[in-house]
């Protein structure tokens, strides 16, 4: 049981760090000053992963019904999908 | 009515539903900030780029490391109640509600810097969105830190247990939430360009 814990404990360090790398790596492509359509797609898809670790580990959905995880995707599919073609049109 | 977590199904929210209404809610009326802000800057590009290099992009790397953090406490804290750990769960979200002050703290540096240089809403459309999406946010910061620290006191009164926990994970929950909308809110407003 206290063994079951400690994995879990691991397991939601884990996800802590990766999301802090995420942010790291966030932060190094707007210091770069990196702009255009690769840098804009690599950065939602950052923030899509991280939004769904949050979701997922964080907040617990990846225990419940699949249809409040795909709530969580959706709100991200339409929310980061309508930035990207904003994105895009400023480019025309 | 106040269930207890061992008797809701593993398939339902954590938490007290109704606190999922509202973080839905809350999630709409920001993604609704969030394209607004996209669709604004496409017709005004040169204007937001020139604008959001006077933002602090350290500041608001750090402040997501510090929501990243205390989002990670409170997952701490969760997992301590479930085993019974009234003490240490209220140390988890003691150390989560003052990464949430550290937040404030830096957000009220930023905030003062703008206006110290005479930036409000009305400068242009970019410091609008700023303005009101950051502020916005910093209302939900300051109200999950209120959440947090209710629970602290009860938790450190043995009000919890292994059995009857989900009032931590309703405040977890909504603390979660605004970690999730600042995570979207960082790269678009201070580093997409």
């Amino acid at each position: 049981m206290n063994n079951t814990k400690e994995k879990s404990n691991l397991f939601f360090t884990v996800v802590w760090l990766v999301l802090a790398l995420l942010t790291i790596m966030t932060f190094s492509l707007g210091e770069a000053g990196m702009a255009g359509k690769g840098v804009m797609l690599t950065l939602l898809a950052i923030t899509m992963i991280k939004s769904q670790l949050v979701a997922n580990y964080f907040m617990g959905l990846r225990r419940t019904k699949f249809l409040w995880r795909v709530i969580m995707f959706g709100y991200f599919a339409i929310v980061g999908g309508l930035i990207a073609v904003a994105y895009l049109m400023g480019l025309k | 009515m106040n269930h207890s977590s061992a008797t809701l199904s593993q398939e339902d929210l954590p938490g007290d539903f109704a606190i999922w209404i509202f973080i839905f809610a809350e999630m709409l009326a920001f993604g609704v900030l969030f394209v607004s802000y996209a669709f604004t800057r496409a017709q005004n590009i040169e204007l937001f780029n020139a604008s959001q290099l006077t933002l602090n992009r350290t500041s608001g790397a750090i402040n997501t490391l510090v929501l990243i953090t205390s989002s990670y406490f409170v997952v701490r804290g969760v997992e301590a109640i479930k085993r019974g750990l009234n003490q240490q769960c209220s140390h988890w979200l003691t150390g989560a509600f003052l990464l949430g002050g550290v937040f404030v703290g830096i957000k009220m540096v930023e905030f003062q810097d703008k206006f110290a240089a005479d930036i409000t809403m009305s400068t242009n459309n970019f410091y609008m969105f700023y303005l009101s999406l950051t502020f916005f946010h910093f209302m939900h910061v300051l109200m999950g830190m209120v959440i947090l620290a209710v629970i602290i006191m009860k938790a450190r009164h043995g009000g919890y247990s292994a059995h009857d926990y989900v009032g931590v994970e309703t405040g977890a929950s909504f603390w979660h939430m605004v970690d999730f909308l600042w995570i979207i809110l960082f790269p678009l407003v201070y580093i997409i360009r």
